[in-house]
C-alpha cells in the first residue's frame, strides 16, 4: 500500500508530522519531488486559471503522483486554532483536485480540525482505519507524529549577518525555493539575514493582532500581521518583505493592514505568480537591500 | 447623524423604508455607476476583491453629500468579506474622512451583548418606541421579500410576455416609485399595487422561452452594474432567468442557520460535489447548477469578481457537472477592466448555443 503526499502547500510545515503518521500506520509513503519546471506546468495545465500559484502547483504534484501510488493525501485542512479558519481554497482544495486531474487514485479527503487534540484525533482514526483495524497501532503513529511535529520549529533566523530582514509570507511561499527562485538564498549573498516568524513568541504575535479593531479570523493574517506589526514595532529587523503570491485573497488584505501599521518602515512587496522574470525580481531585491545599507550607513 | 450603507441590490428599498419609519437621517447610497468604481479603485488596494472597490466609491460619494456615520454588515467567515471593516476604515481615515463605523458582526463572533450594543447605537437616535421600530424591521422584511418576489417572477415571464419589454418596464417603474415613498406603508402598497399590475401582464403560454439560471458570487449576481446589466440584457432577448440568492434568501438563510435548517435543497442537490461549506456562497453556487438542471433550465452562467476565493473552487466543480449532467454552464470573471463588447460577445454566443441545442431552428425561444 502506498501513500502519495503532494509536496506542496502546507506540507512545508507539517511534513513531518504527516510523513511519521503515515509511516507509524504501516503503509509507504511516496514524496512528489521538489518543485520543478514540469510540476509547474503540470499545474498550469490542470488547475483552474484563477487560482493562485500554490494552489497551481499543488496540482502539478498532484498531477505527478497521481500513477505513483494507490492513496493520495490531500490535507483538506479546515481549522488550525479555535475561530479561526485558513484560505477557503484550503477547504476545497480536494474537490478541486479532484475535478481537474482525471484519473486520480482514491484520495485521503478527510476534513482536518486541527483546533482541538480531541477532533484531531478522530480524523487520525478515520484516516487510520482505512490502512489498519489496530487502535493501538493508529494511536501509538499519531502520538508520534504530534510528537515529531513538535519537536519541529522550522523557520529561518540568521544571525551572523548586520542586516536583518523579517521575511513575511506563506510558508508555501517562503520554503519552496522554486516558487520564489531561491529568495533566502539571494538574499543571504547580499549580505542579509532574515528572520521569520516562528521565531517570536504567539503571545507577542497574538497582542499585535488583538490591537486590531476586528481580531483577524485567517491563522495566516493573524501570524503575519502579528509579525510584521511587531518586528517594526520594536525594531527588531531593518525591513520587511512580504513574498506574496499573485491574487492571493488574503496577502491582499494583510499588506494593507501591515503597511498602515508600520507607516515609513522599509516594506518590500514581492509578487510571485508562474510568470515572474528572475532578473526583474533581483532589481527589485538589489534596490532595496541598497537602501537598508544605506540607511544603515547613515546612521552610524 | 447621517447613516449610509453599501449597496446590495434591492437591500435599500428596505433598508430606506427601516429608516423612514424610525426617523434616522439617512442618505441613499449612488446606484453603483461607473464614477463609484473610478473613485474606489483608484483608492482601494489594487489586489481587493471588485466589491470592495465599488463600495468605496459608493461611500466617498454619499460622504460628499453629508453621510458621517457607516453601517457595515459584517461577517466572520473565511471569505474576504469579512476584513472589509478594517480596511476601509483605514482608508477613509487616511483620506481624512472622520467617519463612524458601526459593523454588525454575527452575535456568534463579537458576542451577544456587544451584538445589542452595535444594534442600540444606530437605535439611539430614533426616537420611536421600542415596539415601532421592531415593526419598523418587520415590514422592512416583507418589503424585501416583496420586492424580491416582484423582481423574480418578472425576470422568469418576461420570456413569455405579449408586449415585449412590459415586464422590464414594470420592474424599472415600480423601483422607481418605491424610492420616492416614503415609509413602509407607502412603499408596501406600491409594491402590491405592482404585483397585482405583473400578474395581469399578458403571456403567451405556448411559447417556451429559454430559461437561464443566475448563480456565483452573491455581489456580482445582484448588483446590476458589477455584471454589466446582464439580466436586462437577457430580458431584451426574451430569455427568462432566475437566480436564487437574493438579499430575502440571505435574511431567511442567516435566521434559520443556527438550527441548521437553511436551504435544505442546495445542500442536498450539492452533497455530491461539496460536502462541506468552504465560506462566501461556493456551496450554493454549486448546488443551484445541479438543482437549476433537475428544474428544467437550459443552462447557466456563473458570475465572480476576479480572485474571489471560494469561487475558484465552485469554478473548478461546474465543468464537472456540466460534463455529468450534459448542462451547459458558462462562468463570467467580472472586475473594473471588464469591457462591454466582449462581455456581450460571450453572452450572445452562449444564448445561440442553448438555442441550437434545442435542435430546432427558431430564434429566442419563439
Amino acid at each position: 500500500m502506498r501513500v502519495g503526499i503532494p509536496k506542496g502547500l502546507l506540507f512545508y510545515r507539517y511534513h513531518k508530522f504527516y510523513i511519521s503518521f503515515f509511516q507509524g500506520l504501516g503503509v509507504e509513503v511516496v514524496l512528489s519531488p521538489d518543485t520543478n519546471k514540469d510540476i509547474l506546468n503540470e499545474g498550469v495545465r490542470y488547475c483552474v486559471d484563477e487560482a493562485c500559484v500554490p494552489m497551481k502547483i499543488f496540482h502539478g504534484h498532484c498531477a505527478h503522483l497521481k500513477d505513483k501510488c494507490d492513496f493520495i493525501f490531500i490535507p483538506r485542512i479546515m481549522k488550525l486554532y479555535e475561530n479561526e479558519y485558513i484560505c477557503p481554497k484550503f477547504c476545497g482544495l480536494v474537490e478541486m483536485v479532484q475535478n481537474s486531474i482525471p484519473d486520480m487514485p482514491q484520495i485521503i479527503s478527510e476534513p482536518i480540525y486541527a483546533d482541538s487534540l480531541k477532533s484531531l484525533k478522530k480524523w487520525a482514526f478515520k484516516v487510520g482505519f482505512k490502512f489498519t483495524k489496530n487502535i493501538l497501532v493508529i494511536n501509538k503513529a499519531f502520538n508520534t507524529a504530534l510528537k515529531e511535529q513538535s519537536g519541529h520549529i522550522g523557520g529561518l533566523n540568521d544571525k551572523e549577518f548586520r542586516i536583518k530582514v523579517a521575511l513575511i509570507g506563506h510558508p508555501y511561499n517562503l520554503y519552496d525555493s522554486y516558487i520564489n527562485m531561491s529568495l533566502v538564498e539571494k538574499l543571504n549573498k547580499l549580505g542579509i539575514g532574515v528572520i521569520t516568524e516562528e521565531h517570536i513568541g504567539t503571545s507577542y504575535i497574538n497582542k499585535e493582532a488583538e490591537k486590531l479593531f476586528k481580531k483577524p479570523f485567517w491563522t495566516f493574517a493573524r501570524n503575519s500581521y502579528g509579525f510584521g506589526a511587531y518586528m517594526a514595532e520594536n525594531k527588531l529587523a531593518d525591513g520587511i518583505i512580504y513574498a506574496s503570491s499573485f491574487a492571493c485573497g488574503i496577502d491582499s488584505v494583510v499588506v494593507d493592514l501591515i503597511k498602515h501599521r508600520i507607516e515609513d518602515f522599509p516594506f518590500l512587496e514581492l509578487k510571485i505568480d508562474e510568470q515572474t522574470g528572475e532578473a526583474g525580481f533581483v532589481t527589485r531585491l538589489e534596490a532595496f537591500t541598497d537602501m537598508l545599507k544605506r540607511k544603515e550607513a547613515e546612521a552610524i | 447623524m447621517k447613516v449610509t450603507f453599501p449597496q446590495l441590490g434591492n437591500t435599500y428599498f428596505a433598508v430606506k423604508a427601516i429608516f423612514d419609519d424610525i426617523g434616522i437621517e439617512y442618505i441613499l447610497p449612488p446606484v453603483s455607476n461607473k464614477t463609484c468604481l473610478e473613485i474606489g479603485s483608484k483608492i482601494s488596494p489594487e489586489e481587493m476583491c471588485f466589491p470592495f472597490k465599488i463600495m468605496m466609491g459608493a461611500y466617498i460619494q454619499s460622504i460628499e453629500k453629508g453621510a458621517d456615520t457607516i453601517i457595515l454588515p459584517g461577517s466572520c467567515g473565511p471569505c474576504r468579506y469579512g476584513e472589509y471593516c478594517e480596511l476601509q476604515m483605514n482608508i477613509l481615515k487616511k483620506l481624512g474622512y472622520r467617519i463612524k463605523f458601526i459593523v454588525i458582526d454575527a452575535p456568534g463572533s463579537i458576542g451577544k451583548d456587544e451584538f445589542l450594543n452595535r444594534i442600540a447605537e444606530i437605535g439611539k437616535y430614533s426616537r420611536k418606541t421600542r415596539n415601532q421600530k421592531i415593526m419598523a424591521v418587520l415590514k422592512g422584511y416583507k418589503i424585501i421579500n416583496l420586492i424580491d418576489e416582484l423582481e423574480r417572477k418578472a425576470r422568469l415571464i418576461s420570456g413569455c410576455e405579449i408586449n415585449k419589454g412590459e415586464c422590464k418596464r414594470l420592474l424599472r417603474e415600480c423601483k422607481k416609485e418605491a424610492l420616492s415613498t416614503s415609509g413602509s406603508k407607502e412603499m408596501i402598497e406600491v409594491l402590491m399595487d405592482y404585483r397585482e399590475k405583473l400578474g395581469n401582464v399578458k403571456l403567451d403560454s405556448y411559447r417556451k422561452p429559454i430559461k437561464i439560471a443566475i448563480i456565483g458570487e452573491i455581489y456580482t449576481i445582484l448588483e446590476p452594474f458589477s455584471n454589466q446589466y446582464i439580466e436586462d440584457k437577457l430580458m431584451d432577448m426574451g430569455i427568462s432567468t432566475q437566480k436564487t440568492l437574493t438579499p430575502s434568501w440571505w435574511v431567511k438563510n442567516t435566521v434559520l442557520l443556527p438550527f441548521k435548517l437553511n436551504s435544505i435543497d442546495i445542500r442536498r442537490a450539492s452533497k455530491k460535489y461539496l460536502p462541506l461549506y468552504i465560506g462566501g456562497h461556493s456551496r450554493e453556487c454549486v448546488g443551484e447548477a445541479v438543482l437549476a438542471y433537475k428544474n428544467g433550465f437550459d443552462g447557466a452562467i456563473q458570475i465572480l469578481p476576479m480572485g474571489c476565493m471560494p469561487e475558484i473552487v465552485s469554478k473548478s466543480i461546474l465543468p464537472t457537472i456540466s460534463s455529468d449532467k450534459n448542462f451547459p454552464i458558462m462562468t463570467l470573471v467580472v472586475d473594473e477592466m471588464t469591457g462591454e463588447a466582449g462581455f456581450d460577445t460571450r453572452v450572445e454566443a452562449f444564448v445561440d448555443l442553448l438555442e441550437r441545442r434545442r435542435d430546432k431552428n427558431v430564434l429566442y425561444g419563439y
